[in-house]
């Protein structure tokens, strides 16, 4: 075993340096997003961009400090530090209620989300637990434990309630399939009980959770889209109903795909290359279809239901007013943007949309910057978690592989959601932009998150198993 | 179980997710305008400045219509609390139930509209708008009320500015304004709910002038409709600018001067610049001050007054007014006669009273004793002469012809058409021609005897007194005219230019000479019907009385006239309802209104005292006879 004795030699500086852009763009858009003419100071501490520097400071302080301690610590403390986010979450229910959620535990103004401490205490737990599991050994046992683990808390936060936070736990259902813990070992139980079927494992239970979540998410849209029609203003005139853009789209992807997939992939593998893409296509289209088709074919008032679920239902100034608002402020953006301080819709003295500095912090910062700064936020994600992902795959151990998968999969929950309820993609759940949206506990959790990774990414080479 | 592949999902996801929102937002913020537009019903307001209306100027540059600052005390019902209704309606001088009723008046007149969205009927009332609660405030009444409104938040004052006729004169001239109607708005996009139109006289005619252009300021709204700051900093804002003044032929001074003269009458003075067309003065009788109609209050309190007036003050009588032109008709037939070579300055005629009756003078024995007696025989023949030229040889078909000729020679002056004028309201009155009589008598059923009457200017001949001072103008320039207008210039470009094409009567300029000289006998002359429109040793008045036969009661008595003789200045036409014979009430009010304008004062003051205390309203209908 060899112990490194620089702190910084091997930590991943393309993470560390994507985490700090991100900060510093988060003060600045704070900055617009909060602005107040009497507190031009950008380090006014009684404003929210002054909090917000000051939580940033705070949040890398905590990170040097995760920097200094050994990273073997978090596995060896797992389950006390999971039981002791667990109390948080007990205590915080019997805190008065702010807005509605017992969500705060209080020391006045600064107060603390113990939820979003429980991610990582959980995301901890489920690496502790799954690097002791053997997987070529599951059974029910190991497959009710670790979701146990997960659903635990999920269940202490819904009785906040923090309907956020709880579906960003359903993350945590990824890193299990990515290690192997699935469904399999039920859905083999129920099917075996049919007489002369003996499988040893199924394809639906081994893929369940991505097969799950792929097709909700494509229901979702197809719900979304296909009762609308678009007009394009280079062919005026010609209206494209939603349904068929969804197939354009659908087709447009898998081309892109089986492109990239052709160029990275070995030569005799093409032709496998092609078939996968062109079932997923297949597959794809045929969900869109049906559920496209079995929505059309609804009694009216479950219709209704579903659309006023979805927000579909054009009620502007009423139930769908955040989101609504929240459109219309990033689609006002154009290309390039109103400038920097010039959101109309999104600019806090205009208070058109609600929590333009939390959860819709997204808003102010397409409205101001066009798709140039949607593109700059996508493209920043969509790094840092191919670049988690690549960590996470680097590591020698379980622990921290699961670790970091579990990092990566809680940072792509936020970034799906908050930016899908800007873009009408998702239903309106209140969860942070990470690294963007106001406030303390979102941005010291995810710090720590991303630190611990960073720290246990930097001593991989000292793990022997 | 290989799980290595796995990873591949994952990634597979994360980049899915990230293809879908980047194609989403494109298609959001770059192809699809709807958020944009969205948007901007949300978030952008476009705030219209009104500018004040545009000043008028009289023809010696004196202000005669500005505006004046009100104020309207504006109420925002999400900004008021607790209101105290006892001690507000103190302040205003109103009962309780009064504040309460206006509560409710300013939501029922906001009407309702359908949502599209949800079919529900909705009222278009919002609370968290600002409406007047009272409208056109006095600066004193504010300044009483406006030091309290702290007590009573929600309540707030705001300058408007109104009309103002400073001279307090020519009403008919100016017209009025009040709110636009909701078809005006939908018509015309520049109105909006609550702002003001012109509704007759120069305010109508030039309403488009008038009314400047409004300011468009783009501003970011808040959730709560304030006002926060300019769009774009103000890169797409434009200023409001207020029209340029209009210069006006109207001398204000003697508009006053002339509805003075005319209190307790009925009729009018119209006074034009024979050499611009420019009119100087238009005095309908009876007349009001013109502040009485400007503004809500004094429209509602005063119009349903002026409405049921007996006199008629809002009727436009120079312009409207048909009346028989009697004898000053005359002055037309002459100068057609010459023309046509019917009649030459030596023609004479005897006083014969066979076909028309006469007053007892001398006959005359040529063209301008003719005109300074007035003799209705006299032109009798030369109308007959006009008429029946003998070109066919059936009588009825000869008068066809003639009356037909003479009625082209008639639109040569402007008479039976509307002058294409910057007046607004104007009527044709009435020269009839054969197809005219046609319809009345049957095709050659009529000749020159059964329609003689148009030759002295009564039957079935109409003139406004516009028309009858248009023809004193025609006279002085001996021959042709332009079209009489009240606005000389917008700004500083001039007149309209139809206002700058001269119009050639039919009638040659070396014809005039007689008839201008037997204007001046019947001034001047011994037995001349006009004496009284003289005024001065220096100034010559050519003049010709006319009395209309009315059925309804007394004659009405006419006088048009221009001076100076060899240069005119002025030419007028003054027109009393019912005052009888022309040289009595009309010939010196005209020559009143002449020395005014040409000397600015006057010397014969027992003359003036006479016309300003005359009441001529209620004459006694004289027993009817024949003349």
């Amino acid at each position: 075993m060899r112990r490194d004795d620089s702190l910084t030699q091997h930590v991943d500086w393309w993470l560390f340096t994507v985490v700090i852009i991100m900060l510093g763009m988060g003060i600045a858009n704070v900055y617009s997003a909060a602005y107040d003419p009497d507190h031009p100071s950008i380090f006014d501490f009684s404003q929210k961009y002054g909090k917000q520097i000051m939580w940033v400071g705070f949040s890398l302080f905590l990170g040097l400090l995760v920097f200094l301690i050994d990273a073997d610590i978090y596995r060896k403390f797992a389950i006390p530090i999971y039981l002791f986010t667990f109390c948080l979450l007990i205590v915080v229910l019997f805190m008065p209620a702010v807005n509605g959620a017992h969500a705060w535990l209080g020391f006045g103004s600064l107060g603390i989300q113990p939820a979003e401490f429980a991610k990582i205490g959980t995301a901890i737990a489920l690496s502790t637990y799954v690097s002791n599991v053997n997987i070529k050994q599951q059974n029910m046992q190991t497959v009710f434990l670790a979701l146990g683990i997960v659903l635990v808390p999920m269940v202490m936060i819904l009785l906040q309630p923090d309907a956020g936070t709880f579906v960003v736990f359903t993350s945590f259902f990824f890193v299990l399939y990515r290690e192997g813990i699935t469904f399999d070992p039920i859905v083999l139980r129920i099917v075996n009980t049919i007489p002369g079927v003996k499988f040893k494992e199924t394809w639906v239970g081994s893929h369940f959770i991505p097969i799950l979540f792929f097709t909700i998410f494509l229901s979702l849209i197809t719900l979304l889209m296909s009762g609308n029609q678009y007009e394009f203003s280079f062919m005026p005139g010609v209206l494209i109903p939603g349904f068929y853009g969804i197939l354009l789209t659908l087709a447009v992807i898998a081309l892109l795909a089986y492109l990239m997939l052709r160029w990275i992939s070995a030569k005799r593998e093409k032709g496998r290359v092609l078939a996968i893409v062109l079932i997923g296509f297949l597959l794809s289209a045929s969900i869109s279809t049906a559920v496209n088709f079995s929505f059309k074919n609804l009694a009216k008032h479950q219709r209704d239901r579903i659309e006023l679920f979805l927000g579909l239902k054009q009620d502007p100034d009423g139930e769908d007013y955040n989101r609504n608002r929240a459109m219309a402020a990033v689609g006002s953006g154009g290309l390039f943007g109103k400038g920097y301080q010039q959101a109309s819709v999104a600019s806090v003295e205009s208070n058109h949309v609600p929590e333009s500095e939390t959860d819709f912090i997204f808003c102010p910062l397409a409205e101001e910057w066009g798709f140039m700064g949607s593109i700059a936020i996508v493209f920043l994600f969509m790094f840092m978690l191919i670049r988690i992902v690549i960590i996470a795959e680097r590591q020698r151990s379980t622990f921290n592989r699961v670790y970091a998968y579990s990092v990566a999969m809680i940072v792509f929950y936020h970034f799906a959601v908050n930016i899908g309820m800007n873009i009408g993609f998702a239903p309106v759940i209140g969860i942070p932009l990470p690294f963007f949206s106001y406030g303390g506990s979102s941005l010291m959790s995810f710090s720590i998150m991303l630190f611990i990774l960073l720290k246990l990414d930097s001593q991989r080479r000292d793990v022997l198993h | 179980m290989n799980l290595d592949g796995r990873k591949y999902v994952i990634l597979v996801f994360i980049i899915l997710v990230g293809i879908v929102y980047l194609a989403r937002l494109f298609f959001m913020q770059v192809v699809d305008d709807t958020w944009k537009l969205r948007a901007a019903e949300i978030a952008e307001k476009r705030k219209e400045i009104t500018p004040p209306r545009g000043i008028v100027f009289d023809r010696n540059g004196k202000k005669i219509v500005t505006n004046r600052s009100y104020y309207n005390l504006m109420m925002r019902e999400d900004d008021i609390v607790d209101l105290d209704t006892a001690a507000f309606a103190e302040l205003l001088g109103w009962t309780p139930q009064e504040v309460k009723n206006r509560f409710w008046n300013i939501r029922k007149k906001e009407g309702k509209y359908r949502n599209p969205h949800t079919g529900k009927l909705q009222e278009n009332y919002q609370s968290q708008r600002a409406y007047p609660f009272i409208e056109e405030l006095t600066i004193d009444e504010i300044t009483r009320i406006a030091p309290n409104l702290a007590k009573f938040p929600g309540f707030y004052e705001d300058l408007t500015s109104m009309r103002f006729y400073p001279y307090a004169g020519g009403a008919n001239i100016f017209g009025y304004l009040s709110e636009v109607n909701q078809e005006e708005i939908e018509e015309d996009g520049f109105y909006r709910r609550g702002d003001h139109i012109g509704r007759a006289g120069i305010e109508r005619y030039y309403e488009k002038e008038l009314r400047g252009r409004k300011g468009i300021k783009y501003i970011v709204t808040s959730a709560s409709m304030n006002a926060i700051e300019s769009y774009a900093n103000g890169k797409y804002d434009t200023t409001a600018r207020q029209s340029p003044p209009l210069k006006m032929g109207v001398d204000i001074d003697l508009q006053v001067y002339g509805e003075k003269l005319m209190v307790n009458k009925r009729g009018c003075i119209v006074a034009i610049e024979p050499s611009t067309g420019e009119i100087l003065a238009l005095v309908s009788a009876p007349s009001f001050d013109p502040n009485l109609l400007v503004g809500k209050q004094n429209i509602s309190k005063n119009y349903p007054v002026f409405v049921m007036d007996e006199g008629k003050p809002l009727y436009p009588r120079p312009l409207a007014a048909e009346y028989p032109p009697g004898s000053i008709f005359k002055l037309v037939q002459s100068l057609i006669g010459l023309q046509e070579g019917v009649i030459t300055e030596s023609s004479g005629f005897p006083c014969n009273k066979s076909m028309v009756g006469c007053h007892n003078h001398p006959s005359a024995g040529n063209l301008p004793d003719g005109i300074k007696h007035s003799c209705n025989p006299y032109f009798y023949y030369v109308t007959r002469r006009i008429i029946q030229q003998g070109k066919k040889r059936s009588m009825f078909a000869d008068a066809e012809v003639g009356l037909n000729l003479w009625a082209d020679y008639m639109h040569s002056f402007g008479l039976g058409e509307k002058f294409d004028s910057d007046i607004t309201g104007l009527r044709p009155g009435l020269i009839p021609n054969a197809a005219y009589y046609d319809e009345w008598y049957g095709h050659h059923a009529w000749a020159f005897s059964t329609i003689r009457s148009i030759s002295i200017g009564q039957g079935e001949v109409k003139v406004t007194p516009l028309q009858m001072a248009n023809i004193a103008a025609i006279i002085a320039n001996k021959g042709w005219y332009y079209t009489p207008h009240f606005v000389r210039s917008i700004g500083n470009s001039g007149p309209l230019p139809q206002f700058r094409k001269k119009h050639y009567t039919m009638v040659e300029s070396k014809h005039f000479a007689p008839v201008i000289e037997g204007m001046r006998r019947a001034v001047y002359a011994p037995g001349g019907t006009a004496h009284r429109a003289s005024f001065s040793e220096d100034v010559i008045v050519c003049g010709k009385t006319g009395t209309a036969q009315n059925p309804a009661g007394e004659d009405h008595s006419i006088f048009i006239a221009f001076a100076p003789m060899d240069n005119p200045k002025i030419a007028i036409a003054v027109f009393i309802e019912n005052a009888g014979f022309g040289g009595v009430w009309a010939a010196p009010t005209a020559s009143l209104m002449m020395e005014k304008y040409l000397k600015r004062k006057i010397t014969d003051k027992e003359k003036e005292t006479r016309i300003l205390t005359a009441n001529l309203l209620n004459v006694k209908p004289k027993p009817k006879k024949k003349k």
